[in-house]
């Protein structure tokens, strides 16, 4: 790992990354760009790039209580939805991920490091085949169709890697830290808040965005327990222009770009904290 | 201000006992060092009067009162770790103010006790930095100031020195020293360096293998040792240990050469292991026959490594010796100097003075 740079190398690796990025991100541009066109302008050839009379129509459209044209869906309604099932279900996951985290770093029981193993584990577990169990469970709990149901779930979901990945990281501090603070006066629970939540921000701060995002863009589970309208989620929405007969595109690159917004920032602002913290627990797991 | 008495101190990992019963009385104003090879339970002792472990069985008392089941914020102790254990997130003076923050004192007072223990340690201008800032020597000073502004009734140190270099290692050992000799605040601390626990302490406490081997003040420990382990441990070059013979004419070696005369009245012909320093050699006419194997000048004194059948004796000495590898010599051991271990439990038979 200590040889001389290799520029032809790095420049060959930089050009396969920006090749893979615009494959990946071009369609995502296109939306964003169809969603300042008119109808017309969608459907005429040759296609055109950039939007000729660029146009807030569809997002405008998007928030007017009186278009119902191709959509029953209030998009306000959906996005509270959506950010209540996720801010929710994040608050639940830190919490307990932090008590189950700390327990599974400092606290020694019988089967420790087999569960926790087992918490990696349990996230390959294709998500898609829980569908119908999930289903009926949630009916029994009288669950279907309710917001609450649906923040129970993505909790129970998030726990198992939010815990992992907070467990990794406190680990790595070292635990004098904790018995010096004990020392100074500080009982367990002050230790945790005063010394180590601190110190774990960027796991707690990754296990955060994680979640929230994976809860934000949820769409199998909100798709098969969410029945009425005043509880649907933004993902439920986008999936809803998909119709027989039309498709009004820029509809879903407004609605799409507003969906992503939230996720690009979340991004944004977490970004330098995010790989530390999936740092701290790739290398000692 | 607080004495610490420790009363038949066991302590068990599942099935494997590490201290094997341990009493120790600790003077109000003394500072005792608990020394021995890793592994010896020192650390755990220490931790156990922390309260950072739990004792199976056995009491210890600070100030007479038996404080086995409190919490260690409530046993009114100071500790200093090995790795200072700072918290990084928090500047030297919020370091350093934490135990009162947590015990609810104003924000006025803090700062108070705060620059007075940063002046004590001349941190002052450091206050505002933060652990990662400071250098190895400056951590080690916060580290003692966290302690000193509890005013507590004991100082505990579990191997502060053993992450600095010689050199520091050398000014923070008289740093510490003073420090004590100003608060007079009782304190253990744990090394495993002997020349830490000669140059420190007022009693030592040589632990080894989870039971007190000998306690006494350095010289007594130096003079005196009570076993061969103490005797090997303390003192550097250490002691010369070598089988020998009692006899009526004193301790005679396999050779049949004498060493000189038996410090205590001994069985004729039992076996002993003989004990002597290098320092209490002397090159002579006669005595001892030997070869000289090496020779090493330090400077102020020179070290050589003598040679005599199987053994290799060490001897220090501050002439200027005109010696080379290879030649005959014959030593002895200054009178009164010589200490004999029973050759099996490896106990002193006698001190000699």
């Amino acid at each position: 790992m200590n040889e001389q740079p290799r520029p032809l190398y790095w420049t060959f690796l930089g050009i396969v990354g920006i090749v893979i990025s615009i494959y990946v991100l071009f369609p995502v541009f296109w939306l964003f760009l169809a969603s300042f066109k008119t109808q017309a302008e969608l459907a005429q050839l040759p296609i055109s790039f950039w939007p000729e009379t660029p146009t807030l129509e569809a997002y405008t459209a998007l928030f007017s209580p009186t278009h119902q044209k191709g959509q029953l869906l209030d998009w306000p309604q959906l996005i509270g939805n959506s950010f209540f099932v996720a801010i929710s279900s994040t608050v639940l996951v830190l919490f307990f991920g932090t008590l189950a985290g700390y327990a599974f770093a400092r606290l020694n029981f019988p089967g420790r490091d087999l569960i926790l193993g087992g918490l990696l584990i349990s996230r390959m577990f294709q998500g898609a085949a829980l569908l119908l169990p999930t289903y009926r469970l949630m009916s029994m709990l009288g669950l279907q169709d309710s917001l609450v149901g649906l923040v129970l779930l993505y909790s129970a979901f998030g726990l198992p890697f939010a815990t992992w990945i907070i467990a990794s990281s406190l680990r790595e501090i070292p635990k004098e830290l904790e018995e010096s603070a004990m020392i100074d006066g500080a009982s367990r629970l002050q230790s945790m808040v005063m010394v180590v939540l601190p110190l774990a921000t960027p796991a707690l701060i990754t296990a955060s965005m994680w979640h929230f995002v994976g809860a934000w863009s949820e769409f199998a589970f909100a798709s098969i327990l969410l029945e009425s309208n005043a509880n649907k989620t933004v993902t439920i929405g986008l999936a809803s222009f998909v119709e027989l007969f039309t498709l009004e595109f820029q509809y879903v690159g407004a609605a799409a770009t507003i969906v992503a917004l939230p996720i690009m920032l979340v991004f944004f602002f977490g970004q330098r904290y995010f790989t530390r913290g999936l740092l701290a627990g790739a290398v000692k797991g | 201000m607080g004495s610490v008495a420790l009363r038949n101190i066991r302590k068990s990992y599942g099935p494997v006992e590490v201290l094997h019963g341990i009493d120790l009385d600790i003077q109000d104003g003394e500072f005792t060092v608990l020394v021995g090879p890793s592994g010896c339970g020192k650390s755990t002792l220490l931790r156990s009067i922390a309260g950072l472990e739990t004792i199976t069985g056995g009491d210890i008392c600070i100030d007479e009162t038996v404080i086995n089941s409190l919490a260690p914020k409530e046993r009114n102790i100071a500790m200093v770790f090995q790795n200072y254990a700072l918290y990084p997130h928090m500047s030297v003076a919020k370091n350093m103010g934490f135990s009162l923050r947590l015990a609810k004192e104003s924000p006025s007072e803090i700062n108070r006790k705060v620059n007075a223990a940063a002046e004590i340690l001349d941190l002052t201008n450091l206050l505002d930095r933060y652990p990662r800032q400071l250098s190895g020597g400056q951590r080690q000073r916060v580290a003692m100031g966290r302690a000193i502004v509890r005013d507590p009734k004991v100082f505990l140190f579990d191997e502060p020195l053993s992450n600095l270099d010689a050199k520091l290692r050398v000014q923070m050992r008289s740093e510490i020293k003073e420090l004590h000799q100003r608060l007079k605040t009782t304190t253990v601390y744990v090394t495993h360096d002997q020349i830490e626990a000669m140059t420190m302490a007022d009693r030592i406490v040589v632990m080894r293998g989870g039971q007190v081997e000998q306690i006494g003040t350095p010289l007594e420990l130096y003079d005196r040792p009570a076993s061969v382990f103490v005797a090997g441990f303390i003192g550097s070059p250490s002691m010369n240990f070598i089988a020998a013979t009692a006899r009526d004419d004193g301790l005679l070696l396999d050779t049949d050469e004498s060493l000189g005369k038996t410090p205590v009245a001994l069985a004729n012909g039992r076996g002993v292991i003989a004990g002597f320093r290098p320092e209490d050699i002397r090159l002579s006419d006669t005595g001892v026959s030997a070869k000289v194997a090496l020779i090493e000048p330090t400077g102020a004194e020179t070290q050589l490594v003598l040679r005599t059948g199987e053994n290799s004796i060490v001897m220090t000495t501050r002439d200027r010796i005109s010696l080379s590898p290879g030649d005959p010599v014959h030593f002895s051991i200054s009178e009164g100097k010589l200490h004999c271990f029973d050759a099996e439990s490896e106990r002193a038979l006698s001190g000699a003075v």
